[in-house]
């Protein structure tokens, strides 16, 4: 099997190099494909670019001199203009079914630095979907990403390996902000802080469809930066405790000494509104910007970083617990691949065996209608029919023999013992 | 065979909430297709038997009588249950839903199933004032099943306890809204089950206001009343007492509607609602083969 893979990612590389490495736009992927073509006309090649991970897919048939390692590093050495030296100790390299094996963690999220993120899926579908846009794709890469599909299908259905949130913004977000309100289109989000965290819970938030947004920071620039992000306002720091008492989301990173708001600060704040409604309130700060006795008044659904983290990483537990499950289904699905692969490459003197036999039979059974002219037609094709039956039963065993061998690899031995036992050529 | 047929409804809708407390220990879905199952098994005994009644008492169900007035009402929320459950498969509705059905099957048991033959000259108001009655009684209890879905709902979040797979539960804010959807189709239905109770009884000339039934009723719709104009009137109640203020008031008529007329029943009291007929022919209150609207004497 002349499958080759070159990987340079997240475990292998450093983020510096597969910056360089990357495909970033259409039109890059585009002229790789050409270029590769162009160089390799006979391969077969998918390219893989995500930000954690570029690989590169090719596969020859047998009569073709195989594309390997230092073809392919010579390839994105020239591509994208980065010295060989620089960065070929970061590649890894499978080949055969070792590649087979690889391709279908990848697309599983089983070799992603986030265990069980679901982009994968999708971006290996996208990188199968533009190689055959580009006509890159033959009978091998098209069994293997249709195989990488079904097995990802597997994993997602059969384990729970992609369940429960794993950052601490998607928890505070997916697994309580969703169970307070139906919706966040109409809801009110202040930010006290305007950290990287901040900004990560107001991404999730936007993809909710958080439309208004109001950031208090002692730096206004900052906060602009991070409001303007968002479309939303800056509001001055005097005026916190008016956005607290209207608000329906607060997300809060100061990282401040002390709690920022106090349980009586929180209170008189809240009872100047005109009509009492639920507040979320995600507290990012360590320490804590809330006081901890917030959380027990009515309708206040109060979350800090250490109940987020602590879900997060139960969450990561219950993953990792699936990680064997989903690595079977791999297994299993890359020996039914390479069982099927190594069927189909026997099935040129399979059908050759078949076609004499059935050939044989059919010139036999033509002598002996000659002989008997007067039979009925339904007795001839009684007679036929029996005959097919008879070298049907005989071909079972040998082609039974050649598919269990296949489970375990190329059937070669049997494939030549075939042709020679019965002079297929 | 009719009892046998109750048997079989409360029996299957009994195995589909066991199987539905498998959700407690994790998401199965073999125990989740057993689930739908037997409920949809027991919701197709449960049609056939109305319409036997039916066709056997030559009355629609609502009008033959208390027990088959309470098969209705249980018949109308299974329906439900099984069309939200099929709509959101990950959603725990049955949890709560489920043993309010059961009960109210079983209690029908405890109710007289003698058909009240002195109806029929009142017929249209008499179906009125039992259909208003049984769809408002419908949406008390869908209140009562959302006020503890929000109960539940709210102390998980403020536990901080990640909702486990196949047991999703709506928003809070959406569990609110519908609460307050619920009552406010339910206090118009009452009144009007009420008033029409009101117009039947004048026309039978018969005081009912010693009836507990009646009694209870009315002071179950009357604190049904107040809760829908103290929610709209409240702008600064936590949802939690608000929930707990609808579950208590929708127990409340729930005991008043089911409750008493089984205690009535049970007890031999003069009730229209629940009294058990000593003969056959009996079967509706006396004051009620007295006269009809239009002044014709029935009996």
């Amino acid at each position: 099997m002349n499958l080759h893979v070159v990987s340079c990612n997240h475990q292998s590389a450093s983020l510096a190099i597969r910056e360089r490495l990357a495909f970033s736009s259409a039109e890059e992927i585009q002229r790789a494909y050409q270029e590769f073509h162009d160089r390799f006309p006979s391969s077969e090649v998918v390219f893989l670019s995500t930000c954690n991970r570029v690989e590169v897919y090719a596969a020859n048939t047998e009569d073709d001199p195989a594309v390997v390692r230092q073809d392919l590093a010579t390839f994105l050495s020239n591509f994208h203009q980065v010295p060989v030296e620089e960065f070929v100790g970061e590649l890894t390299e499978h080949t055969g079914p070792e590649a087979v094996r690889h391709l279908f963690e990848v697309v599983s999220s089983l070799d992603s630095m986030v265990l069980g993120e679901p982009q994968i899926v999708a971006q290996v579908k996208e990188a199968y979907r533009k190689a055959e846009e580009n006509g890159s794709c033959g009978a091998l890469t098209h069994a293997l990403f249709q195989g990488a599909i079904r097995t990802s299908n597997r994993v997602r259905t059969e384990t729970r390996l992609s369940n429960g949130r794993v950052s601490i913004a998607s928890v505070a977000v997916g697994e309580f902000g969703k169970s307070i309100f139906d919706t966040f289109s109409d809801k009110l989000v202040v930010v006290i802080g305007a950290g990287e965290m901040a900004e990560e819970t107001l991404r999730y938030l936007a993809d909710e469809g958080v439309k208004q947004v109001v950031v208090v920071n002692r730096s206004r620039e900052r906060a602009e930066r991070l409001a303007s992000t968002y479309s939303g306002e800056v509001a001055d720091w005097r005026e916190l405790d008016d956005w607290i008492g209207r608000a329906d989301v607060i997300v809060s990173t100061t990282g401040a000494e002390e709690p920022v708001v106090t349980f009586q600060r929180f209170d008189q704040a809240r009872s100047r509104q005109a009509r009492y409604k639920p507040v979320f309130v995600i507290d990012l700060g360590a320490p804590r910007d809330f006081d901890a006795k917030i959380a027990s008044m009515d309708d206040v659904y109060l979350y800090d970083i250490d109940s987020l983290q602590k879900t997060c990483e139960r969450n990561r537990q219950l993953r990792q617990a699936e990680v064997s499950k989903a690595n079977t289904i791999v297994e299993e699905e890359t020996q039914r691949f390479m069982s099927e692969f190594y069927s189909r490459a026997g099935g040129a003197i399979v059908k050759r065996l078949r076609d004499d036999w059935h050939s044989i039979s059919q010139q036999e059974l033509q002598r002996l209608f000659s002989k008997l002219p007067h039979l009925p037609a339904d007795d001839r094709e009684a007679i036929e029919r029996t005959v097919a039956r008879i070298v049907n039963k005989l071909l079972h065993p040998p082609l039974e023999a050649l598919r269990d061998e296949s489970r375990d690899g190329a059937p070669s031995g049997l494939l030549e013992a075939l042709a020679r036992l019965f002079r297929l050529r | 065979m009719l009892n046998v047929s109750v048997f079989c409804i409360f029996a299957s809708y009994l195995v589909a909430f066991c199987f539905e407390l498998t959700r407690l220990r994790g998401q199965s879905l073999v125990a989740r297709i057993v689930s739908l199952g037997f409920a949809s098994a027991g919701l197709l005994a449960h049609t056939i038997y109305l319409l036997a009644r039916s066709s056997e008492e030559h009355l629609p169900p609502l009008l033959s009588s208390s027990h088959d007035w309470l098969l209705v009402l249980a018949w109308l929320l299974m329906v439900l249950y099984l069309v939200l459950t099929i709509v959101d498969r990950q959603l725990a509705i049955g949890l709560v839903s489920l043993p309010l059905i059961i009960g109210l099957v079983a209690t029908s048991w405890l109710l007289p199933d003698t058909a009240s033959r002195g109806w029929d000259p009142l017929r249209s108001w008499a179906m009125l004032h039992a259909s208003s009655l049984v769809l408002g009684t419908a949406a008390v209890l869908i209140g009562f099943v959302l006020s503890l879905l929000f109960l539940w709902q709210n102390g998980r979040l403020k536990q901080g306890a990640v909702a486990k797979r196949g047991l999703s539960l709506p928003s809070l804010e959406q569990l609110a809204r519908l609460n307050l959807w619920s009552l406010s189709a339910a206090v118009p239905l009452l009144s009007f089950g009420i008033i029409s109770g009101i117009v039947l009884t004048y026309w039978t000339s018969e005081s009912v206001w010693n009836d507990p039934v009646v009694l209870g009723g009315t002071i179950g719709w009357a604190a049904m009343c107040a809760l829908l104009i103290w929610q709209l009137s409240q702008t600064r109640t936590p949802g939690r007492k608000v929930a707990i203020a609808t579950a208590w008031s929708c127990g409340l008529l729930l005991f008043a509607y089911v409750g008493l007329q089984v205690l009535a029943s049970a007890a031999g009291m003069d009730s229209v609602h629940g009294r058990k007929p000593t003969d056959p022919k009996e079967g509706a209150p006396s004051a009620l083969l007295k006269a009809v609207p239009t002044g014709e004497v029935v009996e």
